[in-house]
């Protein structure tokens, strides 16, 4: 536990060290804050629900998408090409540890990184002229969506990074991943309408997105993103160590 | 046979790597003793640096056991690499660290206790010389530097067995010289495997040297031992003053002489065989003492004259450029 500790403060320091992390933030809450501000003008002629003023811009969710693949396609990738991998793992360390410690460093770094946005209910609830006029359920239930959806993304994109030596190949296979994951209602043709169609309903993380936003909690995708947080950490667990087998 | 055992920091026997289309290391057996400084040589690709990433646990076997300090490397892994200090070849340093806070991480991943923490940093400072450049940043430290840092961060946890992969690599002569000088004092602390692929840097080093070559070791043994065995019979080179017809076959009958060759003079009247001149002979005797003094004593006698008289050295290169032309040899008929 320890040692994971140690590692972890040490991947979440390097985010803060590289030029990169502020970089990251400093774009994703711009281009947040734009897209906040055009839906509170939209909201003047039509009537928005807050889930939709907080999350209901897809831009907002391009750069959740954009700013995980960033995040996540250096950790493992940029220690393999400089070696450091080596290095690490040569310490008395367990693959299993150096995973995990990654893999909280990305996900603390993705929270503070979405924690400002927290600042548009407090904007909101300044300007709204009724208390009733604002629902606080929908704001937990759709940061929590957030949060583990965004898990759920930072664990695949820590796989595709675990998988080759050079970041760009990792951020293109995260972001095309993640994309997939989260479009997959769009694909739905492929199913026919049949049992297919229903699956990429339910992995869509957009229609996840729309129940948790309204403050319908439904447990089957919480079920869904755990599941394949574990997944593909154990995955790239097993890429880690497949240097032994190779 | 336990204190056998307790002798032995490394025991390797028969280990083998394949790569997908390549053997690597090709069921290969050592051990090394406690406190021994050895030295692997061999061309690059003869896979010196596979067998190390086996040693520390980075890579596993194909086939073969590796025990360290009586530990399996595969079975007890985390335990063994706590007793290893290991300087890979490329030195991967976080460049964004300052040197402290990048030995301090290490230590602190390594097990290193939070209240002996400050103790062992100066103590591996010091003995890497690395107080000068302690705040600074390690991206921009000088390549000789670079290496103390990972010199220094393979000593953090004060291991019991030092593997350094290539640990002069890229650096400057004196730079060369320092790190050799810090190697040799580590040496009475700590058990050292080493590899290089500079003869001479081995030859100064070790106090034991396995030649491998394609995957095999195909000689283990002391520098001066290795030479003896592979240089033939000793050699006497003499340079003598009188007429070589008359020289050449006293010299072949001196006792303990097996052959001589005349290497032809410098002086412009060597060509002529019976008019004195200077010549260099080559003896190859049985025993280089007695040849060298019979020589002596046959040209005192014959008052001619002598100015020089040495036994002919061979370093590392000979038996290695030797050993491994034999191994393309054979390597070529199968």
């Amino acid at each position: 536990m320890m040692v994971i500790f140690i590692l972890f403060r040490r991947q979440l320091t390097a985010y803060f060290f590289s030029p990169m992390a502020y970089v990251t933030m400093v774009v994703f809450l711009t281009v947040a804050g734009l897209s906040f501000c055009r839906l509170i003008s939209q909201s003047m002629e039509e009537s928005l629900k807050i889930g939709d003023l907080l999350f209901g811009s897809m831009l907002f969710w391009l750069m959740v998408i954009v700013s995980i693949t960033l995040i996540t396609m250096q950790v493992f990738a940029e220690e393999k090409r400089s070696g450091t991998l080596e290095s690490l793992l040569t310490a008395p360390v367990t693959d299993t540890q150096v995973v995990a410690a990654k893999y909280a460093a990305a996900l603390v770094f993705f929270a503070i990184m979405c924690a400002p946005t927290a600042l548009y209910v407090v904007v909101l609830r300044l300007f709204t002229a009724t208390l009733e006029g604002m629902d606080l359920v929908p704001v937990v239930t759709g940061y929590a969506m957030l949060m583990l959806i965004g898990a759920f993304f930072i664990a695949f994109g820590l796989f595709a990074s675990s998988l080759t030596r050079s970041q760009l190949v990792s951020a293109m296979l995260g972001f095309g991943g993640i994309s997939l994951f989260f479009f997959a209602d769009t694909f739905q043709f492929l199913g026919h309408g049949g049992f297919g169609s229903r699956v990429l309903d339910y992995l869509s993380s957009v229609q996840h997105m729309v129940d948790y936003t309204q403050g319908i909690v439904d447990t089957r995708p919480v079920v869904l993103y755990l599941s394949g947080i574990v997944f593909f950490l154990f995955a790239a667990v097993k890429v880690i160590e497949s240097r032994q087998w190779k | 046979m336990q204190s056998d055992t307790d002798k032995r920091m490394i025991q390797v026997s028969h280990l083998t790597k394949r790569f997908a289309s390549t053997v690597a290391i090709d069921d290969v057996s050592f051990e090394v003793q406690r406190g021994e400084i050895v030295g692997f040589l061999g061309p690059n690709g003869a896979g010196k640096t596979t067998t190390m990433r086996i040693l520390t646990g980075y890579l596993a076997a194909t086939e073969g056991r590796v025990f360290i300090d009586g530990l399996d490397v595969f079975l007890q892994s985390l335990e063994v690499r706590r007793r290893i200090g290991y300087l890979p070849e490329t030195v991967p340093l976080y460049p964004e660290l300052r040197v402290d806070e990048y030995l301090t991480f290490r230590a602190r991943l390594k097990g290193v206790p939070r209240r002996k923490l400050r103790a062992r940093l100066e103590d591996v400072k010091e003995m890497c010389g690395l107080n000068d450049v302690a705040r600074r940043i390690i991206g921009q430290l000088s390549r000789g530097y670079w290496q103390r840092v990972g010199l220094a961060d393979s000593l953090i946890h004060d291991p019991e067995l030092l593997i350094l992969d290539e640990p002069t690599i890229g650096l400057d002569p004196n730079q060369i010289r320092a790190v050799r000088e810090l190697i040799r004092n580590l040496g009475r602390r700590y058990t050292i495997l080493l590899s290089t692929h500079i003869l001479s840097e081995a030859e100064m080093v070790c106090q034991r040297v396995m030649i491998l070559h394609r995957g095999k070791i195909i000689a283990s043994d002391s520098p001066a031992a290795l030479m003896g065995l592979f240089q033939g019979n000793p050699c006497v080179v003499a340079e003598i003053f009188g007429p070589r017809d008359a020289v050449l076959p006293q010299l072949k009958n001196l006792a303990g002489v097996a052959r001589v060759s005349c290497q032809v003079g410098s002086e412009p009247l060597a060509g002529a065989g019976s008019l004195p001149a200077w010549n260099r002979f080559r003896i190859e005797a049985v025993r280089d003492e007695e040849a060298r003094a019979a020589v002596f004593d046959m040209v005192a006698q014959n008052r001619w004259a002598l100015r020089e008289l040495s036994v002919e050295k061979r370093n590392l290169e000979d038996v290695f450029v030797h050993m491994t032309a034999q191994g393309e040899t054979n390597g070529d008929n199968p």
